[in-house]
């Protein structure tokens, strides 16, 4: 196998962490999610292949030839599976702290914040950052 | 081996998702508390199904092969589940713990459909799966399905800040998934199985392997994710705070440490032969725990919200746990398993504690509660000798963990990391002290116009009797201080060693007497000092509130509650643990 596969499934999953980090939206974060798991995909599919074999189906060929890792495409399937669920599971969450919060921006919709001191008035606890809206 | 026992395993998890199913499919026409009567019923019968594998498996590990499909000639290709004594206890302990949460939560819900219950068992049966499995694509399976069921329970409230902390928690565990997915993808490309023992064999003949560090690297970081580890820690703190209180019983209970439990095991087992690995291994588990022990112990003390500060204790705890796991020697590794039940028995009840003071007093934070836990004083009495426990008080099995941690760390001469592992204790129970005092006894200064909690209001269920919410707390009280130290003693000897995959070495060290009672002193200490601050000379307190207030502002800082920080410090951490596998 070349380097190829593991050098485009680093720069994915790298390229999703830097969205997530730099996220103002939860849409678009969920997207990113996707795209550090299209890292996953590419990563197990470059390590499954072989060149000049047949996919693992034996139908029309006699068993024994060459043929593309099969346990490697179940754990893609498997992977898959699991990427659906999440991304579904994700999107709900999203849209219940969108009926909630009205904000899809993640610095708005902060859990409980050190100390208990945020929850409504975000930000707060920062010492050089005085509560807004008091007055 | 006869075959009797190896048919028991795939029950403990079977019947959990039967039930499951069930319940869903016939939830509309089930009578009010049926839900609650079956799930109890299934956790109890995980319990003694466990516990009856794991006596059986006292003589030696006990392998069954679903379909059949054993390996011949050395060649894996079947999944199965293998349990020793050790891992069979495990899930014993995780049965009784859902028993007793399923009891606590009865009536906690009105109109559920039985919804928690089936995500709860579903969550049940990833755990026990987890615990049982000897294949690490099986092992990836049931850490995606504990997930899953773990991400819809945490938000089950549906209000504002659970769903922000549900999210934080999503995004963070579904990144340790995609870095575990990865890890197995590359130790399979290399020894060409899933198996345990096929990886094991396959690492152990290929010597020094970039691939093989970085498959470590990447299931190391994922199982450090789930347990909480630093730089991997702060979706708990957000996650356990704003889940159903049963909820936070399972996660800081069992979710949180069975990561280490499979850091423990990968890391014993699988990856066994990697010099490597294992001269990267004390310096990464020793190093992190160390760290995490203090880090999470501060950031316990710093929280009036009850159960953030218990998530931050269970931080800290996981550190104490990983550095058992680094001395990568029987005492440590069984110390580390004992302090897994020990841990999850006494964190257990007081997240139930915290439960029961969010449904009779409608309140979560320490200050605005002060003296008002004085109606329900059995509680108080449970919440102070939980605290205690944590601390390091001499009695029951915890205090058998973490002996035998401290031991194991004494005996490698560690000796930072020995006194992280008690100064991490004694922090985390100074603040269950200090809030118990408060909440109980109305101790502390008056806090007048602070008394208003800033965080949003929150409240449970409260019309459900006192007693039904204290049995099970107590139960698990009980428990961790009647489990009989001499039968431990005797059997985690050759339960570890076979846990390790290692001949048995007999008795194990323990560390020595006198540092459990200085954590509990300090324990006592620091509790005091917050509650009594201004009480206190100036001299006393000046050089402390100066030195103390730089490093927390920053730490506050740090502990952001945005996602994007999450992420980045993700990125830190899979870098640090790579540089290090690089460096050794």
């Amino acid at each position: 196998m070349s380097v190829l596969p593991y050098a485009v499934a680093a720069w994915l999953f790298g390229v999703g962490l830097y969205g997530i980090a730099t996220s103002r939206n939860f849409i678009h974060l969920v997207g990113c999610l996707g795209v550090c798991q299209s890292a996953t995909y590419v990563l197990l599919l470059g390590l499954g292949y072989r060149w000049g074999s047949i996919a693992p189906i034996f139908y029309d060929h006699p068993p024994g030839t060459p043929a593309v890792d099969p346990v490697m495409q179940a754990l893609v399937l498997t992977d898959i599976v699991v990427g659906a669920t999440l991304t579904a599971l994700l999107l709900v969450l999203t849209v219940q702290a969108h009926k909630r919060g009205g904000s899809l921006d993640p610095e708005k919709l902060r859990p409980m914040r050190a100390g208990g001191k945020s929850g409504r008035s975000q930000g707060s606890s920062r010492v050089d950052e005085p509560a807004r809206g008091s007055r | 081996m006869t075959a009797f026992p190896a048919l028991l395993l795939p029950l403990p998890v079977a019947i959990p998702l039967v039930l499951c199913a069930v319940i869903l499919a016939t939830a509309h026409i089930l009578p009010g508390r049926m839900p609650d009567i079956l799930a109890i019923g299934a956790a109890v019968s995980v319990a003694i199904l466990s516990a009856v594998i794991a006596r059986h498996a006292a003589q030696g590990p006990i392998v069954y092969w679903f379909g059949g499909w054993e390996p011949k000639d050395g060649v894996y290709l079947g999944i199965g589940f293998s349990v020793d004594e050790a891992s069979g206890w495990i899930a014993a302990f995780i049965g009784v713990l859902y028993a007793l949460t399923f009891v606590f939560a009865w009536g906690f819900f009105d109109r559920t459909h039985g919804h928690f219950h089936i995500l709860m068992l579903l969550f049940l049966a990833a755990m026990v799966g987890f615990s049982f499995t000897r294949d690490m694509f099986n092992l990836f399976v049931w850490f995606e399905v504990m997930s899953v069921a773990a991400f819809a329970l945490t938000a089950y409230h549906l209000a504002e800040s659970s769903l922000a902390g549900a999210i934080n928690f999503t995004v963070v565990n579904s990144l340790a998934g995609f870095l575990m997915l990865g890890g197995i993808g590359l130790i399979y490309a290399q020894a060409g199985t899933l198996d345990f023992e096929g990886i094991a064999a396959a690492v152990a003949h290929g010597g020094r392997d970039p691939v093989v560090a970085g498959a470590f690297c990447l299931v190391a970081a994922a199982l450090m994710i789930k347990g909480a580890i630093v730089p991997f820690q702060f979706w708990l703190a957000d996650a356990h705070a704003v889940a159903p209180s049963p909820v936070s019983v399972i996660f800081s209970g069992s979710m949180v440490s069975l990561g280490l439990f499979g850091l423990a095991k990968v890391s014993s087992v699988v990856f066994a032969g990697s010099d490597q690995v294992q001269q990267a291994l004390p310096i990464l588990l020793i190093g992190l725990g160390s760290f995490t022990a203090l880090l999470g112990g501060w950031m316990a003390l710093l929280q009036r919200h009850l159960k953030r500060m218990l998530a931050f204790s269970t931080i800290s705890h996981a550190g104490i746990m990983l550095a058992g796991i680094g001395a990568l020697t029987a005492g440590g590794t069984g110390g580390m398993l004992v302090y897994v039940v020990g841990h999850g028995l006494v964190k257990g009840a007081l997240f139930m504690i915290a439960g029961i003071l969010l449904a009779t007093q409608a309140s979560i934070d320490e200050i605005a509660l002060r003296g008002l836990g004085r109606g329900i004083w059995p509680a108080g009495i449970a919440m102070a000798l939980a605290g205690l426990l944590l601390c390091g008080l001499p009695l029951g099995a915890l205090d058998q963990g973490t002996r035998l941690v401290q031991g194991a760390l004494a005996q490698q001469g560690h000796g930072i990391a020995l006194a992280a592992t008690a100064i991490g204790a004694a922090l985390t129970g100074a603040a269950v002290l200090r809030a118990a005092g408060r909440i109980f006894l109305g101790l502390g200064p008056d806090p007048g116009d602070e008394a208003g909690a800033p965080s949003e209001d929150e409240r449970e269920k409260a019309n459900r009797p006192l007693w039904l919410m204290l049995a099970p707390c107590c139960a698990l009280l009980a428990l961790d201080v009647a489990i009989p130290a001499e039968v431990i003693a005797q059997a985690l000897p050759r339960a570890a060693a076979a846990f390790m995959h290692r001949p048995d070495a007999g008795a194990l060290a323990e560390g020595p007497a006198w540092l459990p009672w200085a954590s509990v002193a300090a324990g006592l200490a620091g509790a005091g000092y917050g509650l009594f601050r201004n009480r206190l000379p100036k001299v006393v307190v000046r050089p402390v509130s100066a030195t103390q207030s730089a490093p927390t502002r920053a730490l506050e800082i740090l502990h952001s509650g945005l996602i994007g920080d999450y992420a980045a410090w993700l990125a830190v951490g899979v870098a640090g643990i790579a540089a290090v596998l690089a460096m050794v």
